[in-house]
């Protein structure tokens, strides 16, 4: 096949794969570039998984450009090969959120004996960055709000999806990556599942999520103003869904 | 900070050999399992027999008649559940069944058998969650320590990660389970029910591996998926002109059309792989290398394929067991219960009812790390 020349794969051939999340592997380039390539899912039918791919490539770079312009944090675009899969984006200097709040650092591979006075020592990882948990929390809310606003769902809201950096006028200010399943829309059900999602990863990767969870919507109703009403009483609404529930009380 | 702790685990071997006996009957099979765990640690499945209540194609079990197979067979399994095991009643521990969830009628008929003996006999009773039953027999079996676990099975469809003492759901559906949705689809192509409808879903799209898609919706939403119109939608198919129930072309010119077998493959590879999404999505965040799949729709090598391409993928492993443990049986209740016995939990009489809503997440698990 000539696309295995095509220069998109010579780009791919000379980068250094750094992290393969659960839809794309990203190879860090010699110039500072992001390259998120969505290589084809041995696991999936070819041509669901060949439509799949373009439509979540192109998404995501829509996506972003949207939040670029509306002057929500995400990183820039720097080229779109959709038939590839492939996505460069701007690099990211940063620490992800979920390794710089209590529990997200935990690895599934640390053995039962290992890690025993792992906690007595360790230094607070958010110093480095000058932000309180809180601040941090209030940093997530606004931006998603901001990126609630021009009707961007992210689909895919985590700790795992955020990342913390310094700006240059040595503030921290907070990135969202991984827009990979992000879609439009304005219904207020979507933002509603979004922050769905984004609860429940905090209350399964961080133990007692709840107040943290709560600066984070705090800040989220702030920025959204007249929206947050409708918001809040769907997300209660969607709280309450999946199976087997008890309805008692 | 308590979360970056790991204990060590609060199981201690046992000072004497360990029996229980598990009788699940949360849906159309009626199973009963003896369990030992010995001193060593080990654990030995004693017996583990099951009946199942098979209607004719083309229709579903109603509880009302469901519960009435199972205690017509009730006896006769126990029975011949102990005589395999070669243990007398007498020396079981204690008597596990499930309190939930499942189908109401079914689920009181089987607790009523567990009271029964447990109070003829003098032994204490222990209720389990169905879906705990499975993920503990499934990391027995396989000896997965601490997978995400997708637990696919007629009445469940969740990709379940361990935390702190309890199960925690990552992603569900949000309307039918993907067993029910299969088996549903293989009534209106009218699919025997023996031994499973899903069974001979997985036949028919065998037939035809790889030859064509029809497109059906992809439903994932976050973490979830939603299955229900996806249901809907290849029913509709077998109302469309090109749709052939014998699978025959009609003439040498009738080449466009749609066959059962069709549906069914398009059916799987579209379902399945949103299953493998989620599950693949869940390992990514959690970090975990490991992956089980638990419950009936699990026995599917389909499923197991894809979810093996995946893992491999990802530099991981799946862990899959066969049919014996797979489809709902007595032994995963025995080896749950038996679990939550030698931790000190039992349930007084009082207490011993089912219930048909009873999520994972709500079970304590008082004997992991």
């Amino acid at each position: 096949m000539a696309s295995t020349q095509g220069p998109t794969n010579v780009l791919i051939a000379k980068s250094t794969l750094i992290s393969q999340g659960a839809e794309a592997a990203k190879n860090a380039h010699e110039t500072p570039l992001l390259i998120k390539h969505r290589f084809s899912k041995g696991y999936r039918h070819k041509t669901l998984d060949t439509n799949l791919t373009k439509a979540r490539v192109a998404g995501e770079a829509r996506a972003l450009i949207r939040c670029l312009r509306a002057g929500v944090n995400v990183p820039g675009i720097r080229m779109v090969d959709a038939t590839e899969g492939v996505l460069g984006i701007e690099w990211i200097e940063g620490t992800s959120v979920r390794k710089l709040l209590p529990g997200g650092a935990e690895e599934e591979e640390a053995l039962d004996e290992v890690t025993e006075d792992l906690s007595e020592d360790e230094i607070d990882p958010l110093k480095e960055f000058g932000v309180s948990v809180d601040q941090l929390m209030h940093l997530i809310g606004t931006e998603i709000a901001k990126m609630h606003l021009v009707d961007v769902i992210h689909g895919d809201l985590t700790t795992s999806n955020m990342m913390l950096r310094r700006s240059p006028n040595n503030e921290s200010d907070l990135v969202l990556i991984d827009f990979g399943l992000s879609y439009l829309s304005a219904l207020v059900e979507d933002k509603a599942v979004d922050l769905y999602v984004l609860e429940r990863a905090f209350a399964s990767t961080h133990p007692d999520s709840e107040p943290m969870f709560q600066s984070v919507l705090d800040a989220y109703q702030n920025r959204m103003g007249k929206e947050w009403a409708a918001i809040k009483r769907r997300l209660d609404d969607v709280r309450l869904r999946g199976r087997k529930r008890s309805m008692v009380g | 900070m308590p979360g970056r702790l790991r204990k060590p685990t609060p199981l201690k071997n046992p000072d004497r050999p360990y029996i229980a006996l598990g009788l699940e009957g949360s849906a159309n099979k009626l199973g009963s399992g003896v369990i030992k765990h010995a001193e060593d640690g080990t654990t030995s499945v004693l017996s583990n027999i099951r009946h199942t209540y098979i209607t004719p194609p083309g229709e579903g079990f109603q509880p009302r008649d469901t519960a009435l197979h199972h205690r017509e067979w009730a006896l006769k399994v126990i029975n011949d559940s102990l005589a395999k095991a070669d243990v007398s009643i007498h020396d079981v521990d204690c008597i596990c069944f499930t309190k939930g969830p499942g189908m109401g009628a079914p689920l009181q008929s089987v607790a009523l058998v567990a009271r029964t003996l447990s109070l003829l006999y003098g032994k204490p009773l222990v209720g389990v969650n169905h879906c705990v039953g499975h993920i503990e027999m499934g990391r027995e079996i396989t000896g997965a320590s601490n997978p995400v676990v997708l637990y696919v099975s007629g009445g469940n469809t969740q990709v379940i990660a361990y935390s702190r003492q309890c199960y925690r759901i990552f992603g569900e559906t949000l309307d039918i389970a993907v067993g029910n949705c299969l088996d549903r689809f293989a009534r209106v192509i009218n699919l025997s029910n023996d031994p499973s409808p899903g069974y001979n879903i997985e036949q028919g799209a065998k037939l035809i591996r790889g030859r064509r898609l029809i497109p059906l919706p992809y439903a994932t939403k976050g973490m979830d998926i939603s299955l229900s119109g996806i249901l809907t939608s290849a029913e509709s198919y077998t109302l469309d002109k090109r749709f052939r129930l014998d699978g025959q072309p009609r003439n040498a010119e009738d080449t466009d059309i749609i066959t059962p077998a069709d549906l069914c493959f398009s059916l799987q590879e579209t379902v399945f792989a949103m299953l493998v999404e989620i599950t693949e999505r869940a390992m990514a965040h959690i970090g975990s290398k490991e992956v089980l799949i638990v419950g009936g729709v699990g026995c599917n090598e389909r499923l197991q394929e894809m979810m093996g391409v995946m893992a491999e993928e990802r530099g991981g492993r799946i862990f899959a067991t066969d049919e014996r443990f797979c489809i709902d049986n007595g032994i995963m209740i025995a080896q749950a219960g038996l679990l939550a016995y030698r931790m000190g939990q039992t349930t007084p009489l009082l207490k011993s009812s089912c219930t048909q809503r009873f999520r994972t997440d709500q079970v304590h698990v008082t004997w992991r790390a």
